[in-house]
């Protein structure tokens, strides 16, 4: 079966899974500070940052896209301790945030090598 | 008491609710002589802003006062502080009668108020810091402070009399018909305790919004719980600061980490387990590690240390196949502060099952900790190889805190199985 690598940066712990394992299957295992409450893509806390290989993933569902936007406004204010609220916020517009750099860990498949992180 | 309102100044009046006999809040806070549900209309030159509503079971009371304030259809504008059930109980109906007025809400409270209605196309207006609205000779301005408690929630600040509506900000669980902070009997008890269940959990959050209030000229603080604070108000803000801001300063250096081990032991085999989990972290370079017996004080006082470290590890035996009271009394004062985040680790000698280590480890990951590494547990009495296993764990642990751990690879098969192999 063909495999794959998935790196949890926060850990240093690299996987070799096989394709189509969603990230939820072995985040916790190794130890990654990757948190979940519903498991089944409906509240948004298992967001998680691509580092790298963002094309060796699933593509993102409309359902998935939709937790994304509702939990924007929520990461926006975690990150308003940051101080720099406004540069964030240009920031994250340009780098187009939803779809791109963070997804949900227990909807995301991976098919190729990855490197993640916790948000 | 008749049920009229209060004048808190020549436009703005108390059109709350008094709820002396409640004595479990939200099942989790306790209140000697009840609470209150405080609303206030404001009334400018172009109409009257309702600022906040009370619970549903006391609606009647808020409907009373609202009436003796202002007609139904001089009602321009509803603001919403926060939507939580104490506060929005009466919204529905006063929406019914005053089918006119607008609704204000914090824009993180868009979804919450959708599920809280039950309704999808439920008219509102967000509004963040720095927006205002007018009522002709009085204008209300919205503070974005959310997290205080909950993700929605704001303050209004009145400008031209500069009265702070704080939301449960500054609020209560005091219940004293009296309403004023200089005429009500000694609630101080009730401030602190509020403090210290509602709002400490969100410390960071509690800072940022300081920072937006404490510039503003303050004549009144009006919360939607307890006294309306009009004697010294910037005394209560002064009081957050301190509650929200470090106790005596911390000795441990920019660089370093620090990293709590507590333990509790029968017969000595775990407290042996934890000197050598403490040697362990202490051969990583900038890891201050500390050892807390917790026979020895209880959860009330290490939260406080918990509240300010990097990481946390906690070893129990096993005593009828769960970790004993004092480790779990610990874990759920975690509940009072903000632990998200934080390195947590278990570990514990036991004498037939051994469930303690794994119990303690999945509720810390239920708390949202970083639980990188696999607790040890150990049968009985540590050997010198068990010990150095515990040795090594602590330096893993001062690894991971340090972020300074080796990489390693491993496949998906083995990962599993060995996870399955700790479970069972």
């Amino acid at each position: 079966m063909a495999k794959a690598k998935v790196t949890f940066s926060d850990v240093n712990v690299t996987v070799n899974v096989p394709v189509g394992t969603r990230i939820i299957e072995i985040s916790e295992a190794v130890g990654s500070y990757i948190a979940y409450n519903c498991r089944e893509g409906d509240c948004g806390v298992c967001l998680f940052e691509v580092i790298k290989g963002k094309e060796n993933m699933s593509a993102i569902s409309k359902e998935e896209k939709a937790v994304l936007l509702a939990r924007y406004q929520e990461i926006m204010d975690g990150w308003r301790a940051t101080k720099d609220i406004d540069a964030l916020q240009a920031k994250m517009q340009r780098e187009n945030f939803i779809g791109k750099n963070c997804r949900l860990a227990c909807q995301t498949q991976v098919f190729g090598d990855v490197v993640v992180a916790p948000l | 008491m008749t049920k009229s309102p209060v004048w808190l100044s020549e436009r703005v009046q108390w059109i709350g609710a008094l709820d002396p006999d409640m004595r479990s809040f939200d099942i989790i806070l306790k209140t000697p002589n009840g609470t209150t549900y405080n609303a206030y209309a404001v009334r400018g030159s172009d109409g009257v802003a309702v600022v906040d509503t009370v619970k549903a079971e006391c609606a009647d009371q808020f409907f009373e006062r609202l009436e003796a304030v202002a007609r139904y259809d001089e009602i321009k504008v509803i603001i919403l502080n926060h939507l939580e059930p104490d506060h929005t109980g009466a919204l529905p109906e006063l929406m019914r009668r005053a089918p006119q007025a607008k609704l204000y809400i914090s824009q993180s409270a868009q979804l919450m108020i959708k599920a809280l209605l039950n309704q999808q196309d439920v008219e509102f207006t967000s509004v963040g810091t720095g927006d205002t609205i007018s009522l002709g000779d009085r204008t209300l301005k919205f503070l974005h402070t959310p997290y205080l408690h909950w993700p929605d929630t704001q303050c209004t600040y009145l400008e031209e009399e500069c009265i702070l509506f704080s939301g449960d900000v500054f609020g209560c669980h005091f219940c004293d018909e009296r309403l004023f902070n200089d005429k009500v009997g000694d609630f101080r008890f009730a401030f602190e305790y509020y403090y210290a269940h509602i709002m400490r959990p969100f410390r960071e959050h509690v800072i940022n919004a300081l920072q937006l209030i404490e510039p503003l000229p303050i004549n009144i603080i009006a919360p939607t719980h307890g006294p309306i604070l009009r004697d010294k108000p910037t005394s209560y803000i002064q009081r957050y600061r301190d509650l929200s801001g470090q106790g005596l300063q911390s000795e441990v250096n920019a660089d370093e980490k620090t990293l709590l081990i507590f333990y509790i032991s029968a017969y000595g085999s775990t407290t042996q387990m934890a000197r050598m989990i403490r040697d362990g972290a202490e051969q990583v370079a900038g890891v201050r590690a500390s050892l807390y017996d917790m026979e020895g004080g209880d959860s009330d006082l290490f939260v406080d240390l918990v509240e300010d470290a990097d990481g946390i590890l906690i070893g129990s035996p096993t005593i009828n196949g769960d970790a004993v009271k004092p480790a779990w009394d610990l874990v759920s004062s975690f509940a009072k502060i903000n632990v998200k985040g934080k390195l947590a680790g278990a570990f514990g000698s036991f004498g037939w099952s051994g469930e303690a280590v794994r119990m303690l480890e999945d509720r810390m990951r239920g708390l949202k900790m970083r639980l990188p590494l696999d607790g040890v547990r150990i049968k009985l009495i540590p050997s010198l190889d068990e010990l150095e296993q515990c040795r090594k764990y602590g330096q893993e642990a001062g690894e991971h805190l340090m972020g300074v751990n080796a990489p390693r690879v491993i496949d998906m098969a083995t990962l599993l199985a060995s996870r399955k192999e700790l479970i069972n």
